[in-house]
């Protein structure tokens, strides 16, 4: 039970194993390949849900082996209530990812790619050691990579291009400010050599400025991944070009390896400089979420329009999360989740559409509510979830992100909510034109969703609705680990108390009530 | 007899050698102003071995072997250019640049 | 030029008496250079068997006794290795062969590039019609040059070395009968190369009149034990000497051979250029530099060589993004990484070295076997070599354009194969010192060369058919005659992958044996 995490990152990879010595002429034999080991691996996150104690802060399933014993290496893997979450999304998203698209071509590298791509993302989650934690942020551009320059649509090679250099160039800092800190660290503390995220986390003993360069290695990296405002201009290109698979990917998982990393090496492992840049960040994330907001309303393309709704909902995570309060960080994790959820869904949608009318020009379609009418419902569900509206699942974690920035930073928090008014403006334009209006002859001959299409979105639909219900599942598993974060920023950070007002007060042990506040 | 005569004529002989490698177009010219620069070194490791004993002198033997080798492969080379090309000009190569 | 005496030279000779310096003859310890003279008996055995023979021998014969003599050559630095272990690292011969543990290491290097190239070269011969033994002959007598040079211990041995590494490789280069690009390209390379050789040897005589030793280990007791007042003529030494390595190893700004050389000359032989002969170089380098001018000149040296590794860097890695020639592209990357490379040298700690080490390691696998795609690619005439010839490879050739595509990868860095770790290592050496700079350069033009394979990459599994607008699912047809793998390149292919994933895999052993190396790095005792 141990060896959940190296089953969850090596069960993909064997089944891309399997296709790549596969003949390609026995093309029908990919696709459930590539199913049974990402769903596979979806059941192993499953029990992992299942065997975790919730109440508990620190990481569970931990594997821990040396790699390169001489520079302190280690494969250390382990899961808490911030990441457990976060893989199981995942770990879910890929089989419907995979069975909700086909290629064009090419299946056999298709799948395999996906795969690679799987347990990459499942390992930067997992990780608990620097190095790992690079390895596997960085390995995961090559299969997007050729996703999108492969069975891409427009200008692939472009946006494949521009997708990669633009990440490498992010990461390139991150890993000198890693062994930067790993040295000093052991340099000031007189250790061996170690690169263990919960040992420095544990004790940091870096001076403050270093400390501060660190951070800003880090983080350049991150926001080039989540991506914040001005370092944002890949993700337009890459979301629009990528087959709809790599979309749904993208926008699910691998958006959110930026945020998790500013949460897991930003906040939780480097608190003061995290302090510092806190006022920068969320002025970055605020300024993401409008105009975010702004420049999807005036997308012509429904598949640009959804991917500059993502660069704002990242706006959101952004400050929420720097606003170092409970709620705020609970907000931001919930809604790197249910943005995966949503804006998963949302592209799952507009590949529908493009296979059947080949544009995704908004202008060009009109009245598809009329030929077909499930397909609009469903639309129409995630639309208002992605919208945030009460009772769907986008709804607890804006409110929990907003509730953060409004007790830590008021009038970030405002403009923040002029976002929230901007993301329905968006997308109930969108759903207007695109699914009413007069039924032009070329839409009319749509075909509406087929039975294993709804099939695909239904457990989407359903947690879409659950989640927004009921988030308590999510909250008391992650609140534990979230407030170890605050009250371990708290320490570390002389002087430095968390604007968190009812921190406290569920310090003594009264769990739940972030919970109930977000069903409100 | 001072060291210091030596020396200078060995830097001119060495400056006179590296002109000539980096001004002359003849293939041949070429190869006689490195064998220059070759006699300049020896000029040096011998006025040096008067003080530092005879590895110097060694070494020049060694440096003279080796710069006979040198030219011989150079020559032929050169010789095999000039088969096919009829010219010993060594700007008039130009097929490889990017 | 002012070249001033040292002052521990008296201006005023005394007479030598010829008979009063006795010429003892040294010890001859046959052991300790075991590997080159391996690897120096096969090549001459080979000419002479194949002269003995009344018929021409076959082609495979000329290259498995070329990789059987390889193979014995590794096997015999492993006894070696075990004494070094057991008993420490020594210099024989007069102190002029140094034997230990950095010596056998890069013997290692050589040896594995010696055996990739004469892999490849086996199948390119009887493609370009060429098939003779003097290839195989000469490239093993370079590399018992580059072997000697590896461990010399001394200046004129280290010469010796390099010269014999050279001369053969001159004739390599140039030896393609048919092509006149490659022998323009032995021209080329025979001009600077000799041009360097002999800025190094004004180098080497320099040290010589300012230390009054040609012999490393003397050298550095000498400056460890005296204070040069006036060191102009040993700094103008060591600039010299640099100015020659920079040459051999392609730094910019001695770089302007590489991309032409590598260029025209035949495939394989660029193979091994890129991989055995800048190992080679390096050696020298990181033998002169970093452990005998190491404890005392470091101050010095240290900027210049930080230099010139920027410069490679930087320059290396724009100018191979322009490029649209494939092996030129390779060319102008190896000059980058090169600069890598150097960025170990400059850190000039047993960190530094032991990474350079690792770095040359992977790059002997990385670079030889994208040579070896190359070779294959280029096809009769040794001519398809623009990017466009790589067009539609993925569907042409699907394996070679993923072991292609990993090599690239490999080179630009992504983890989990050799060259991340390699850079890994090089970048952690530096920032030890608090280079952060420097690491902050590496890191980013590691990003622009990133582009140039991107290039390749496109190409080979992207790009729709010549003409036809982007986007267009239309997969590019692959143009002209088909590939064909011989199976000896097909082995190199495989030898060189498995290097290239293992390293970045389990990097374990080798960091071991590079951190061995450099801990029995000696210049004496």
């Amino acid at each position: 039970m141990t060896a959940v995490i190296p089953v969850m990152i090596l069960l993909p990879f064997l089944g891309a194993l399997v296709i790549g010595l596969t003949p390609a002429r026995r093309a029908e034999v990919f696709r459930p390949i590539a199913v049974l080991a990402s769903g596979g691996t979806a059941a192993v996150a499953a029990y992992v849900l299942t065997q975790f104690e919730s109440g508990e802060a620190g990481y569970q399933f931990v594997v821990d082996r040396t790699w390169i014993a001489d520079l302190g290496i280690s494969m250390h893997f382990g899961i808490d209530g911030i990441s457990l979450f976060l893989v199981l999304m995942t770990a879910g998203i890929f089989p419907i990812a995979i069975l909700g698209a086909k290629p064009h071509h090419d299946p056999k590298p298709y799948y395999a790619w996906l795969l690679i791509l799987q347990a990459g993302s499942i390992g930067v989650f997992c990780a608990l050691d620097l190095v790992m934690f690079f390895v596997f942020f960085e390995i995961v551009l090559v299969p997007m990579y050729f996703l999108i320059g492969m069975w891409g649509h427009g200008r692939r090679t472009y946006a494949a291009t521009k997708f990669f250099l633009y990440t490498m160039a992010g990461s390139a800092l991150m890993l000198v400010g890693i062994f930067a800190l790993a040295l000093l660290q052991s340099n000031a503390t007189g250790d061996p050599l170690t690169f263990d995220i919960v040992t420095i986390t544990d004790n940091l003993a870096v001076s403050t400025t270093a400390g501060r360069w660190i951070f800003v290695a880090l983080a350049i990296a991150f926001a080039v991944k989540v991506p914040l405002f001005p370092l944002h201009t890949w993700l337009p290109d890459a979301h629009t070009e990528a087959p709809t698979a790599g979309s749904v990917i993208l926008a699910a998982v691998m958006l959110k390896l930026g945020t998790y990393g500013f949460l897991r090496l930003g906040i939780e492992m480097l608190p003061e400089a995290s302090v510092w840049a806190a006022p920068v960040l969320m002025t970055l994330g605020v300024i993401g979420l409008t105009y975010g907001a702004i420049a999807a309303t005036m997308q012509k393309d429904l598949k640009r329009l959804v991917a500059y709704s993502s660069v704002a909902h990242l706006g959101f995570i952004i400050l929420g999360m720097f606003s170092l309060t409970t709620q705020g960080i609970e907000g931001g994790v919930l809604i790197m989740v249910n943005h995966g959820i949503t804006t998963g869904a949302l592209f799952l949608l507009v590949g529908m559409i493009y296979e059947r009318r080949h544009t995704r020009l908004i202008s060009e379609l009109s009245g598809l509510q009329k030929v077909a009418p499930v397909m609009a419902a469903v639309f129409t569900t995630v639309m208002l979830a992605s919208v945030g509206l009460p009772g769907l699942n986008g709804f607890p974690g804006e409110f929990l992100a907003l509730l953060g920035a409004f007790s830590g930073a008021r009038w970030w928090g405002v403009v923040a909510v002029t976002g929230v008014i901007l993301a329905a403006l968006y997308l109930l334009w969108a759903y207007q034109r695109t699914f009413h209006g007069p039924l032009t002859a070329e839409n009319a001959s749509m075909k509406d969703m087929t039975g294993s299409e709804f099939a695909v979105m239904v457990p989407l639909l359903a947690l879409i609705v659950f989640l927004g219900i009921y988030p308590t599942p999510l909250l008391e598993r992650m609140e534990p680990s979230v407030e170890a974060v605050i009250v371990h920023v708290e320490e570390s950070v002389p002087g430095f108390i968390s604007p968190d007002p009812g921190l406290e007060r569920r310090a003594v042990g009264d769990h739940g009530d972030g919970a109930e506040e977000g069903e409100g | 007899m001072l060291l210091n005569q030596f020396l200078l004529l060995a830097a001119i002989l060495f400056s006179i050698g590296v002109y000539g490698v980096i001004v002359r177009r003849n293939g041949v010219l070429v190869l006689m102003s490195i064998e220059l620069i070759l006699n300049s070194v020896n000029i040096n490791l011998i006025a040096f071995s008067t003080y530092h004993g005879l590895g110097g002198q060694v070494f020049a033997l060694f440096v003279i072997a080796v710069a006979a080798a040198e030219v011989g492969v150079g020559l032929a080379i050169v010789l095999l250019i000039y088969r096919n090309r009829r010219s010993v000009d060594i700007d008039a190569l130009d097929e490889l640049k990017g | 030029m002012i070249i001033q005496v040292p002052p521990t030279v008296p201006v005023v000779p005394e007479q030598l008496d010829p008979s009063a310096v006795p010429l003892a003859v040294p010890e001859i310890v046959w052991s300790a250079v075991a590997p080159a003279l391996v690897l120096m008996i096969g090549g001459i055995l080979l000419l002479t068997v194949v002269s003995l023979v009344r018929k021409p021998l076959p082609s495979w014969f000329h290259a498995t006794w070329t990789v059987a003599t390889a193979t014995a050559a590794i096997c015999a630095t492993v006894p070696l290795w075990q004494r070094v272990q057991d008993n420490g690292a020594s210099s024989e011969m007069a102190g002029t062969v140094g034997l230990d543990g950095f010596s056998l290491f890069v013997t290692g290097v050589i040896c594995v590039s010696v055996i990739l190239a004469a892999l490849l070269l086996e199948g390119y011969l009887r493609r370009e019609d060429l098939v003779g033994p003097e290839w195989y002959v000469l490239m093993l007598l370079s590399a018992s040059g580059g072997v000697v040079m590896a461990s010399a211990n001394d200046l004129i041995v280290l010469f010796l070395g390099l010269e014999i590494l050279s001369v053969a490789v001159y004739v390599l280069a140039a030896m393609h009968s048919r092509r006149t690009s490659s022998q323009e390209a032995g021209l080329k390379y025979f001009v600077l190369g000799a041009f360097s050789s002999a800025f190094l040897l004004y180098g080497i005589a320099l040290t010589y009149g300012a230390t009054g030793s040609t012999n490393l280990a003397g050298i550095q007791t000498f400056l460890a034990d005296n204070v040069l007042v006036d060191n102009g003529l040993l700094l103008a030494g060591l600039a010299f000497m640099l100015v020659g390595f920079g040459f051999k190893v392609a730094a910019v700004p001695f770089h302007m051979w590489a991309p032409d050389v590598y260029q025209g000359a035949p495939t394989p032989v660029s193979a091994y250029m890129a991989a055995g002969v800048k190992a080679a170089g390096f050696a020298g380098l990181l033998r002169v530099f970093v452990t005998t001018f190491g404890p005392t000149y470091r101050e010095e040296w240290m900027p210049m060589v930080a230099a010139l590794a920027v410069l490679s860097l930087v320059v290396g890695s724009v100018m191979a993004i322009i490029q649209t020639n494939v092996k030129r592209m390779l060319a102008y990357s190896s000059i980058s990484h090169a600069g890598f490379i150097l960025l170990g040298v400059a850190a000039a700690s047993d960190a530094g070295t032991s990474a350079a080490l690792f770095y040359l390691l992977v790059y002997t696998f990385m670079v030889a076997g994208s040579f070896g795609v190359v070779t294959l690619i280029g096809r009769k005439g040794d001519g398809r070599h623009s990017l466009e010839d790589y067009r539609g490879l993925s569907r042409a050739r699907p394996g070679l354009a993923l072991v292609f595509t990993v090599f690239l990868l490999a080179q630009s860095g992504i983890p989990l194969t050799g060259g991340f770790l390699a850079k890994f290592y090089v970048i952690g050496a530096i920032v030890d010192e608090g280079l952060y700079a420097l690491a902050a350069v590496a890191m980013l033009t590691a990003v622009i060369s990133a582009f140039l394979y991107l290039r390749v990459i496109v190409a080979m599994y992207f790009a729709g058919p010549a003409g036809a607008e982007e986007g267009s699912e239309e997969p590019a047809e692959f143009a002209g005659p088909p590939v064909r793998i011989p199976a000896a390149a097909g082995l190199a292919l495989g030898l060189a992958l498995v290097g290239t994933l293992a390293l970045g895999i389990v990097p374990g052993p080798a960091t071991e044996v590079t951190r061995d190396a450099t801990a029995e790095l000696t210049v004496g005792n």
